[in-house]
């Protein structure tokens, strides 16, 4: 222990206590990723071991000419646009009317963002639930309403498929904006508004020229972190659907998961997902670059 | 005037009421369905004039998934696997969140970059070599393994929350003791932790409710009852047995408990610690 205090009074201390988690992430995290990237040129297929050795660019030319890639392509750019949008809205709304601090929106504020902390197989199972096409609430509710005149099976019509799995989504992912925006809200100094008030900017006005421009950075961190996470992640579409009707909600993250879990083909997989990794980071550099410029400050 | 001002007041709050009530059933509604059905005897979900409120009450589905289905097995193991990644990510990642707070050291802004990036890694790109690389070492399959994978994206996660706690403990009171004659170490073992306390067991909290949801780590990296954690477990039952709704519902609320239960209890520090470290991100 005494060792250690005087150690710490050395120069290197910082260096040190970094140490432990460095060699963590380089461990599960850096040689993996170098190694899961050299698996995309080379052949590995656990239902066929004799196969091997470096195949160079094929995987990725394979791809070119593979149906679904495409449409999983579109399939991935359609839901994870949809999902954001409707979080972005559901979450302003509950994110601006939690800010009025009324008395007991602290208890809302827990109710709503509960949905976010429920893992993705009890959601999926439970919106089966509510969506099924004998015992699902929500259809009889509908009938009742006279919006339906018959049960209807949301998840196996390849028409309703990609959207039902969107409100799915939307329900497990819009808390994520309503926390970040109500952050966002409450640092907004109340000074700006009565300023505005004084000068005569009504309600829209104060909205356009106030709350939106302060918000920004927290509206381009939140859509890029819940992007990241919605075209990384196939869990909730692979407990729903499976990628199907035939490839109506296939997108390219559970396409990847897929050819390496059910195929084995491994190789194939992890040319996918690097496709996937490189669109992602095109769209956060260009995202950021983008969020910045509208900022009008030109500080770039 | 001040009539007109207090009546519009009036009416934005029933219309922020209205928006709050209407979000928050949309929220907890499938859940309060999911306790309903979890209630229901099997023939009363399979009805053809729908049961809002159970005429009849059981545990039986609840008594079902714990003697059946091996649920005890599947809940100890995502247990196991849990501590041992909180574990792994308070040991390692509290002495990185502590240097990154109070140190300017050359690289510090790049290595905290690079930490964050890795949370841009498609978990598929990461599963399939941590699979190859684990089956190598006979890692796959094992508790710890599973435990080592969760801390690819929950390490960089928790050091990011945590600093934004350290960052917020007053720099003077250590600044006091290191005067007194303790050492950095002591510093910090004794002054900043202690500070720090509210915001450690909300990080640790937040990583252990995203270890024991974690699925499709554990779907790929386990293939038996040894290491198979309860959402793959569950997801598994669908499949094979055609589990009656009530059965599955019960198991649902069985493993949701506890993260509703930990969200209660630390639900505001977390909040603050989330919001810090994603929107700073």
């Amino acid at each position: 222990m005494r060792a250690l205090g005087e150690l710490s009074e050395t120069r290197y201390w910082m260096y040190l206590l970094l140490l432990p988690s460095l060699v963590m992430i380089l461990l599960v995290i850096a040689y993996p990723t170098l190694y899961g990237m050299a698996i995309s040129f080379r052949e590995m297929r656990l239902t066929r071991p004799g196969l091997g050795g470096w195949v160079g660019f094929k995987h990725y030319a394979a791809m070119w000419s593979d149906p679904v890639f495409w449409i999983a392509l579109k399939n991935t750019v359609v839901w994870v646009t949809a999902a954001v949008v409707l979080e972005l809205a559901l979450g302003l709304l509950a994110a601006t009317a939690l800010n009025r601090d009324l008395p007991g929106t602290k208890i809302f504020a827990v109710l709503i963002l509960l949905p976010y902390f429920l893992p993705n197989v009890v959601a999926g199972h439970m919106w089966a639930l509510l969506l099924d096409p004998r015992l699902g609430v929500i259809n009889d509710l509908l009938v009742r309403a006279g919006v339906l005149q018959t049960y209807k099976a949301w998840f196996a019509d390849p028409n309703t498929a990609l959207a039902a799995t969107v409100l799915v989504e939307a329900w497990h992912g819009f808390p994520f904006f309503a926390l970040l925006l109500l952050a966002g809200l409450k640092s907004i100094p109340e000074d700006l508004y009565k300023a505005a008030a004084v000068d005569g900017a009504g309600v829209s006005a104060q909205l356009r020229l106030i709350t939106l421009p302060m918000l920004k950075t927290v509206i381009a961190a939140a859509v890029i972190l819940r992007v990241i996470g919605l075209v990384n992640s196939p869990d909730l579409l692979l407990i729903l659907t499976g990628g199907g009707p035939g490839d109506a909600t296939q997108v390219l993250s559970l396409y990847a998961f897929q050819t390496a879990y059910k195929e084995f083909n491994f190789g194939y997989a992890s040319a996918l997902s690097v496709v996937m990794f490189v669109i992602l980071m095109i769209f956060a550099t260009a995202y950021i670059r983008l969020s910045r410029i509208t900022k009008g400050d030109g500080d770039d | 005037m001040i009539e007109s001002k207090r009546r519009r007041r009036v009416i934005a709050n029933i219309a922020t009421y209205f928006v709050l009530a209407t979000l928050s059933m949309f929220c907890i509604g499938p859940m309060i369905w999911m306790f309903l059905t979890s209630l229901k005897y099997e023939a009363d979900i399979v009805t053809q004039t729908m049961q809002y409120i159970p005429r009849r009450v059981t545990f039986d589905n609840y008594v079902a998934i714990w003697t059946q289905s091996g649920f005890p097995r599947l809940i100890a193991n995502s247990l196991v696997v849990t501590f041992l990644t909180v574990t792994i990510c308070v040991a390692t990642g509290t002495l990185a969140a502590y240097a990154f707070s109070r140190f300017a050291f050359r690289g510090r802004t790049q290595l905290m970059l690079g930490y964050l990036i890795v949370r841009m890694f498609p978990a598929v790109m990461m599963i399939i070599p941590l699979y190859v690389v684990m089956r190598g070492v006979g890692l796959v399959d094992s508790r710890f393994g599973l435990a080592l994978a969760y801390t690819s994206f929950l390490l960089p996660l928790f050091v990011w929350m945590l600093k934004g706690f350290f960052d917020s403990a007053p720099k003077e009171l250590e600044s006091a003791a290191r005067i007194d004659g303790s050492t950095r170490l002591g510093a910090m073992v004794r002054i900043v932790m202690p500070l720090a306390r509210n915001g450690l067991v909300a990080s640790s909290v937040f990583i252990a409710i995203a270890a024991w949801n974690e699925f499709l780590f554990a779907l790929m990296l386990t293939t038996g009852q040894g290491s198979r954690t309860w959402p793959v477990g569950l997801q598994l039952m669908v499949g094979e047995f055609q589990l009656p709704w009530g059965v599955l519902a019960a198991g649902g609320i069985l493993s949701i408990l506890p993260v509703i239960v930990l969200f209660a209890i630390v639900q505001r520090t977390m909040v603050q610690g989330l919001t810090a470290g994603a929107i700073k991100g």
